[in-house]
């Protein structure tokens, strides 16, 4: 796992820290039943506060990307892959339409950007 | 680029400390900070270049004038602002000012008083009533008080608050604005100076160990954060100030335009992630590495 928290980032840091767990587990570089660091362990790895890390792990929780097993530490769910991958289409489209939008304003159009698109596959 | 302050191998020594062999040239319309452990001659420095000590060796010019034939002249047009402003402590503000302004020529009181009760110093108060922040102020507003061409500061922000600081840090930018009139400042990296400053450098040991203009040295310095694996370990030998974890290690290069290929890939696959390095970073990377 390789998360990197950055204080001028927009999104507070437990959202940091949520946001690149569930991209490890989207990736598959978290696989399911793997054990998660301990709170204590990423606090003091990543020199934030044991709340911190304590919030992130509730909400990916809450969220079912976890599961917590008293006294034996936090895992990763059995997750839908599919359900991820959806989640991260929904991510690249809003991305997309930033990059559609922006492209506007130097008339860039979509095709342009799909054409580049092919162009990157292609190298 | 015209010169505003020059300094050729200027020494001062003290029997258990020595500022050694301080070469510099100053440029006109910018603000330029001394950064530096506690100790490192931050102070000797401001003090050797405001001419309120005489120099072991070596010499400053002004102006392109020199203290040796000129030092009136100078100090005229310099408005100096000491660690520990010394004032008539049992007197009012407005006597320590009328004390003051004989000393140069071209006097503005007006703005002096704006300046006093934008910072809200009456002036009838006794300056040993003043709190350090509010004597550092009153010393500010003295130095901006006489149409100076050159402001030479020793750690003007240290005991103000934010507020004030940034008020200070304001000042400070109009002031050099017009491209005609400099700055030159010693301070803490954390006092905000790094903020505004076009120049830095680094004082250690009474060595002046680094010279460079802000943004080229923010450019070349960068904390590269990597995946364990990502970087070849022939890369990650040529960084420094290395910080190991689990989730991710990094580490600073000095020379991020030389590194910027071999990085390429795993910034594309996210598996090295490069952020702007701060100066204090910077600072004690250096100091490590001496």
């Amino acid at each position: 796992m390789f998360i990197v928290l950055s204080p001028s980032h927009p999104d507070p840091m437990y959202k940091q820290v949520t946001d690149q767990i569930k991209n490890a587990i989207a990736s598959g570089d978290l696989k399911p039943d793997e054990r998660l660091p301990s709170v204590r362990e990423l606090s003091e790895a990543l020199k934030i506060s044991a709340i911190t890390i304590k919030r992130a792990y509730l909400d990916l929780e809450n969220e079912g990307y976890i599961f917590t097993r008293a006294g034996m530490g936090s895992f990763v769910a059995g997750i839908d892959r599919n359900r991820l991958r959806a989640e991260k289409l929904a991510e690249y489209r809003t991305e997309l339409s930033r990059i559609l939008a922006t492209g506007a304003k130097f008339g860039i159009s979509g095709d342009d950007i799909l054409q580049l698109v092919r162009q990157i596959q292609e190298d | 680029m015209t010169l505003i302050l020059e300094a050729r191998n200027l020494t001062k020594r003290y029997h258990d400390f020595a500022l050694k062999d301080i070469s510099l040239e100053i440029p006109c319309g910018c603000i330029v900070a001394f950064f530096g452990p506690i100790g490192a001659g931050k102070t000797t420095l401001m003090r050797l270049l405001a001419h309120q000590i005489p120099a072991s060796s070596g010499a400053v010019q002004v102006f392109g004038l020199s203290y040796d034939n000129r030092e009136k002249e100078i100090k005229n047009r310099i408005g100096y602002v000491p660690q520990e402003p010394s004032f008539y402590a049992d007197r009012s503000v407005g006597f320590n000012a009328r004390f003051a302004a004989p000393f140069f020529a071209r006097w503005d009181g007006g703005a002096l008083y704006r300046m006093l009760d934008e910072f809200k110093i009456s002036r009838e108060t006794a300056v040993k009533h003043l709190s350090r922040g509010q004597r550092t102020l009153l010393s500010i507003a003295l130095a901006f008080s006489h149409e100076a061409d050159l402001l030479m500061l020793d750690e003007p922000t240290a005991g103000l608050d934010i507020i004030l600081r940034r008020a200070i840090l304001e000042r400070l930018r109009q002031f050099v604005a017009g491209g005609e009139r400099t700055v030159v400042v010693a301070s803490h990296i954390t006092d905000g100076l790094e903020e505004i400053a076009e120049y830095v450098n680094f004082l250690d040991e009474g060595k002046l160990v680094f010279q460079s203009e802000k943004d080229e040295l923010l450019a070349r310095w960068k904390r590269i954060h990597f995946r364990e694996g990502a970087l070849s370990p022939d890369l990650v030998r040529q960084l420094t100030d290395m910080r190991m974890q689990p989730f991710g290690s990094s580490g600073l290069t000095r020379d991020f335009s030389a590194l910027r290929e071999q990085l390429a890939p795993g910034i594309a696959s996210g598996d090295v992630v490069v952020e702007n390095a701060r100066l204090d970073e910077v600072l004690i990377a250096m100091l490590k590495g001496e």
